[in-house]
């Protein structure tokens, strides 16, 4: 059976940071497992920057500051001590990515230049032009290649298999290969990413981000924390979803509505634009609902506007999202504005991890980094910069967790794993013999819609009730679908089928967690609870498998310097 | 109602074959999202990879009547009208086919590894203290550090699709040339070295890395960019390096191209008694006079003194 | 209509059909055509690899020489056309001031006031195909051509925009108003090899046969290309390629200009098309 000591699912930053650090153990066997070619993860999509007090733009900037920020950004949601362990690594951890070959843009000194972002009360985000987060992805593959990690691509992970509460080890499709594999694993390190698809067209995210991490682990028994914590990043384009980064605001963009008024004015007065993307998001579906958008219904937008920062401006620091207004609005920002519209980014819920320094479950072997998991350090709402950090720092800290782990673990459960690899064969055939059913796409649509209408931006609990039944009522149907394709090599029906599987779970994980956080909070804004509510809910939130069912439970937000605070920018 | 077709060469991992699906045209569409349409509306089946739709990832790149696009980001309409409403839809060339039109990336990494493409930090710098680096150094590898590894100049390289053994992909010299020119980098002889022999002079010139790049770089140019670097560090000891400097130095004597003696200087007296068939064969039918030498031009003091000026101005 | 004419080192030696040729449809057409007196080599896309700013200046001389004769400038080779847009787009892209500082030195400047165009351009666009179809004597009735474009003529499209680099149709159009059936073969648009001679020389015997065995499998009888070094390329070395790739039909390959007057009533040998490798005699079969 294929053995490995460390096996890092997923090849974001996160994931590749963590195999980086598990291979620098030395003598142990690491793999990367990644369902498409390393380089396509939605780490390349992140535009903006990556936060760190490096004090090169503002030498009065603190790691305190920026752990404040982050706790209020967070709607004191977040973890304090994990936002401090967090925080606290980030400037090193910048520095080591200029080391490792990340391409930072530079002030007049040749250090690493910083630009103001969203929430942030001094300037920290570190960028590459406007295109840092792919600068990082491919400088960590670059590094993975000198260091000849072992990278499985285009292998899908089916299950993570466990025995008594520990990790045996993992079934995989080896799409390439065209076959169900089982692997003996001592830990494993889910960095899969988020799963903004389930709200399928109105998201930012890639086909990808399907959170098939997120439901394995739920499977094995580990909770999803938080995940009615749903980020709406403010600017993404109004047909696609594709994102405009909130660097665009932070370079001085303006947002309008139709009356040529810049509102954020009547919402974050001091903050305007960069006020952070759950009040930017709140105030723009706020300005839509009331009439003074572009457009109606689905169609409907407001305007970013950039053309006072300049031509050359925007060609230096912008160049990419000028050329995806271009493209995909027949917009060229120079001359006019660009209709936006608030879109799915981030979840900033997902694997309940417990120990902030090793990254490590509550399963035996499994730990988790990057978007797919909730340490907490992004609380309610993440700030603009601090995925990007989030997942260097925990990248760096699963993959020596994990290799630590697996240094004393002893030999894997091989038959549980073959046993399961064996069921997964069975699944696959009886899947793709059905004759009759509905289409994969029919009912991810139904998902995307229910989604965005009833668990949106705005949630009441009448929607929320209705979404809850719908949700379920197609994770029966997800019973009867039909994939029309045997052939089992690449079969990429088959993928999709399963990663439907995975949205529907976590959809109904995101429904029950917002039905039941009866407050508004951060990203979670709720028409009929509009205010927070520390007294209740000053917790988070735990959706877990327990004989077949889906149980809420809760667990208390840990506060060390920041007590909970009114919150306005 | 307008009809779009896409006839599709698939691969089911046994047999190659085509496919046609016929759906309605939308306006303002992309190609990506024909292949969509086909995948949720008429065929499930069909594999092709695509991940951010936002032209970042370069997963989607496919080739369209034998032109390699970016899918996500291609406008549809804009190929309709160049081609008209039935396009031929291949995966990239130069790629080993998985299945449809999904090909397989594990040998170009491989490729890559062995080109070093990774940064050699200089000594002076640590992983603690991070690196220093001017802005106008940055902006000297701006343009490279915008590869998605798509793959569209692979698939139309016209050097690549002749034979692939002595050659690397036009990204790969793009990548190194990046590391050469990132002034944190500590390696840049060794790494110009190491491509003199990696196929550094085998490019033919066709342009079509240039052409198909939906990033803006120009794998060509930083191909020319290695080879001038080769010739300043002195591996001048190449067929393609003496032809280069055959052309600069006839400029310089006269202004005009001496092609009797081109060959002599390229590849030496046995190489050119190898080309002794061919050159009779041009001798032949005039085409080629042993007796021409090309006088100075007109004017060729003006040329003495443009290369002189440039020379110092290099200094 | 005219014209500073450049023509191009292999004109003097090689390609010299090309320039008979070139002189001979000029006049019969109209077309003045002044030898820009002390033009250079272009560069030929290898003094690129060995010094840019040389490659960029040298051409800029040639430039400033064509705007001292207040015409614009006419190439008949690909790359000749491609090195001197080249220099001009960087010329008028903001080094204008620097190159001009280098050409003081040999008392000439760049205005940026001479146009850089190719025969096959002018025909299309200056001249037009009507007038062109008019002045035909032998219509090129049953033949069969296949317009090779050659690279340097359509890419990249940023610098060489005078029509679409996936599907031009200029060759295809000079054809037809000559009289001729263009066939468009699955080769038209790719690469011969020339300029990897010496460097990749197998490869480029062996992408000349297959050019040739596409010609051959559209049913072309010929093949005509705007540039001398792809028909050099496909003309000198068709013995090795036909070997290389088995296929033993004889393509012959016409220079732009040849073409164009064999459908004006030259003769192949006014055309200097005897001093061809390949296909001479199916020239004179089919030009009957």
């Amino acid at each position: 059976m294929l053995t490995f000591d460390v096996l890092v699912i997923g090849s974001g930053g996160a994931g590749m940071r963590a195999a980086l650090e598990a291979v620098r153990q030395q003598g142990l066997s690491v793999g990367l497992m990644t369902k498409m070619f390393p380089t396509r993860s939605a780490t390349g999509c992140a535009q903006g920057g990556i936060n760190g007090s490096l004090q090169n733009a503002d030498p009065n900037d603190s790691i305190e500051k920026h752990i404040f920020d982050t706790v209020k950004g967070s709607d004191y949601l977040g973890d304090q001590d994990a936002i401090e362990h967090f925080i606290t690594a980030m400037p090193d951890a910048i520095r080591e990515l200029d080391f490792l070959g990340v391409p930072f843009s530079r002030d007049s000194e040749g250090r690493i230049a910083q630009r103001n972002f969203g929430g942030a009360s001094s300037p920290r985000t570190c960028f590459s032009a406007d295109v840092t987060g792919h600068v990082i992805l491919h400088a960590l593959y670059e590094q993975c290649l000198q260091h000849g990690v072992k990278i499985l691509a285009d292998w899908y992970l089916l299950q993570l298999v466990t025995d008594e509460g520990k990790l045996s080890g993992v079934v995989a499709y080896d799409l390439k290969g065209g076959r169900i594999v089982p692997i003996a694993v001592k830990a494993v390190v889910i960095a899969t990413g988020g799963a903004g698809r389930m709200y399928w067209l109105r998201t930012t995210n890639p086909f990808t981000s399907t959170g098939d991490g997120i439901a394995a682990c739920f499977e094995a028994g580990i909770p999803v924390k938080d995940p009615e914590f749903v980020q709406f990043h403010p600017t993404g384009l109004a047909g696609t979803g594709i994102l405009m980064s909130e660097a665009s605001r932070g370079e001085g963009g303006y947002l309008l509505n139709n009356k040529g008024e810049r509102f954020m004015s009547r919402y974050a007065p001091k903050k305007m634009e960069l006020a952070t993307r759950d009040l930017v998001s709140q105030a723009i579906e706020t300005e839509i609902k009331e009439g003074r958008g572009f457009g109606e219904g689905l169609s409907a937008y407001v305007q970013l506007d950039l053309r006072h920062l300049g031509r050359e401006k925007i060609l230096e620091r912008l160049p990419q999202i000028r050329e995806l207004a271009i493209t995909f609005e027949q917009v060229d920002p120079i001359n006019e504005p660009i209709p936006i519209r608030p879109s799915c980014h981030y979840s900033m819920g997902g694997i309940d991890v417990i120990d902030y320094k090793t990254c490590a479950t509550a399963v035996d072997g499994v730990f988790a980094a990057g978007e797919a998991a909730c340490v907490s350090i992004h609380g309610a709402n993440r700030l603009g910069g601090n995925s990007l950090a989030d997942i260097v720092a925990f990248g760096k800290f699963a993959g020596l967790g994990a290799a630590t782990c697996a240094k004393q673990r002893g030999a894997s459960n091989e038959s549980s794993v073959d046993l399961a690899a064996h069921t997964w064969a069975d699944k696959f055939a009886a899947v793709t013999t059905r004759k009759t059913g509905v289409t994969t796409a029919a009912l991810r649509d139904s998902l995307a819609e229910i989604m965005w209408n009833n668990v949106g931006v705005f949630r009441t609990a009448d929607e929320m009730e209705a979404a809850l039944a719908v949700v379920d009522r197609l994770i029966a149907e997800y019973q009867n679908v039909m994939i029309p394709d045997q052939n089992k090599l690449y079969n990429s029906a088959f993928v999709n089928y399963i990663e439907l599987g995975s949205m529907l779970t976590l959809a109904k994980t995101v429904v029950l967690g917002a039905l039941n956080r009866k407050e508004s909070r951060g990203s979670h804004c709720r028409a009929d609870f509009p205010s927070r509510d520390d007294d209740n809910f000053l917790k988070h939130t735990l959706v877990a498998k327990q004989n077949g069912e889906f149980q809420v439970a809760y667990r208390p937000v840990v506060i060390t310097k920041y007590p909970p605070a009114e919150r306005k920018y | 109602m307008r009809q779009i077709t896409y006839i599709v060469t698939r691969f089911d991992g046994v047999k190659s074959f085509t496919q046609t699906y016929t759906f309605p045209h939308q306006p303002g569409k992309t190609l990506l999202w024909g292949l969509i349409t086909i995948k949720e509306t008429l065929d499930s089946s069909l594999a092709f990879t695509a991940a951010c739709r936002a032209a970042v990832c370069g997963a989607c790149a496919i080739r369209v009547n034998g032109q390699a696009f970016l899918a996500c980001e291609t406008p549809l309409d804009g190929i309709l009208d160049r081609f008209g409403d039935t396009l031929t839809i291949e995966p990239l060339q130069n790629f080993p086919v998985i299945r449809d039109l999904v090909v397989n990336w594990e040998p170009k990494a491989e490729r890559l590894a062995a080109a070093n493409t990774w940064l050699k930090p200089q000594d002076n710098f640590s992983a603690k203290e991070g690196c220093k680096q001017s802005v106008a150094d940055f902006k000297k590898i701006t343009p490279q550090i915008n590869c998605i590894l798509c793959g569209a100049c692979a698939s139309e390289c016209s050097k690549l699709s002749a034979n692939s053994d002595d050659f690397l992909e036009p990204f790969t010299y793009s990548k190194v040339w990046k590391f050469v020119a990132d002034s944190r980098d500590k390696d840049a002889a060794a790494r110009v070295k190491a491509i003199v022999d990696k196929g550094l002079w085998k490019c033919l010139h066709c342009v079509e890395c240039v052409t198909k790049c939906p990033k803006g770089l120009a794998p060509g140019e930083d191909i020319a960019r290695l080879r001038q670097m080769s010739i300043k560090m002195g591996y001048t000891d190449n067929p393609g390096a003496r032809h280069a400097k055959a052309f600069l130095q006839d400029i310089e004597d006269t202004g005009r191209l001496n092609e009797t003696k081109l060959s002599l200087r390229t590849i030496g007296m046995i190489g050119s008694i190898g080309k002794l068939p061919f050159a009779l064969r041009l001798l032949r039918r005039g085409k080629l006079n042993p007796l021409h030498a090309p006088s100075k031009v007109k004017g060729h003091e003006q040329i003495k003194a443009i290369l002189k000026a440039v020379r110092e101005s290099e200094q | 209509m005219k014209y500073a004419f450049f023509p191009g080192c292999v004109l003097e030696g090689a390609a010299k059909e090309n320039y008979i040729a070139t002189t001979a449809v000029a006049k019969a057409l109209g077309i003045e055509l002044v030898e820009i007196p002390g033009w250079t080599c272009c560069g030929a896309s290898h003094v690129q690899d060995v010094d840019d700013l040389a490659a960029t200046a040298i051409n800029a001389r040639n430039i400033a020489l064509a705007e001292q004769m207040n015409m614009p400038l006419l190439t008949v080779c690909n790359t000749c056309t491609l090195m001197l847009r080249k220099a001009k787009a960087k010329l008028d892209g903001g080094q204008k001031e620097k190159i001009n500082g280098i050409l003081a030195k040999a008392d000439l400047q760049y205005q940026g006031t001479s146009e850089i165009t190719h025969l096959l351009w002018v025909l299309l666009k200056d001249y037009g195909l009507d007038k062109l179809q008019a002045a035909v004597k032998r219509p090129l009735k049953g033949l069969k051509v296949a317009g090779y474009y050659g690279c340097h003529i359509l890419r990249p499209p940023a610098l060489m925009d005078f029509e679409d680099f996936a599907n031009p149709q200029s060759l295809e159009k000079l054809i037809a108003s000559l009289g001729g059936q263009p066939v468009e073969f699955g080769h038209r648009l790719k690469c011969c090899g020339f300029h990897a001679t010496y460097t990749a020389e197998p490869d480029m015997i062996a992408i000349t046969g297959q050019t040739n065995q596409s010609a051959v499998e559209a049913g072309a009888d010929c093949m005509v290309t705007p540039c001398p070094l792809c028909q050099m390329s496909l003309d000198m070395n068709q013995p090795e390629g036909q070997a290389a790739v088995n296929c033993h039909q004889e393509m012959p390959v016409l220079h732009l200009a040849q073409l164009v007057g064999l459908a004006l009533g030259l003769s192949p040998e006014q055309l200097g098309i005897n001093r061809h490798i390949a296909g001479r005699e199916v020239i004179q079969a089919k030009i009957k």
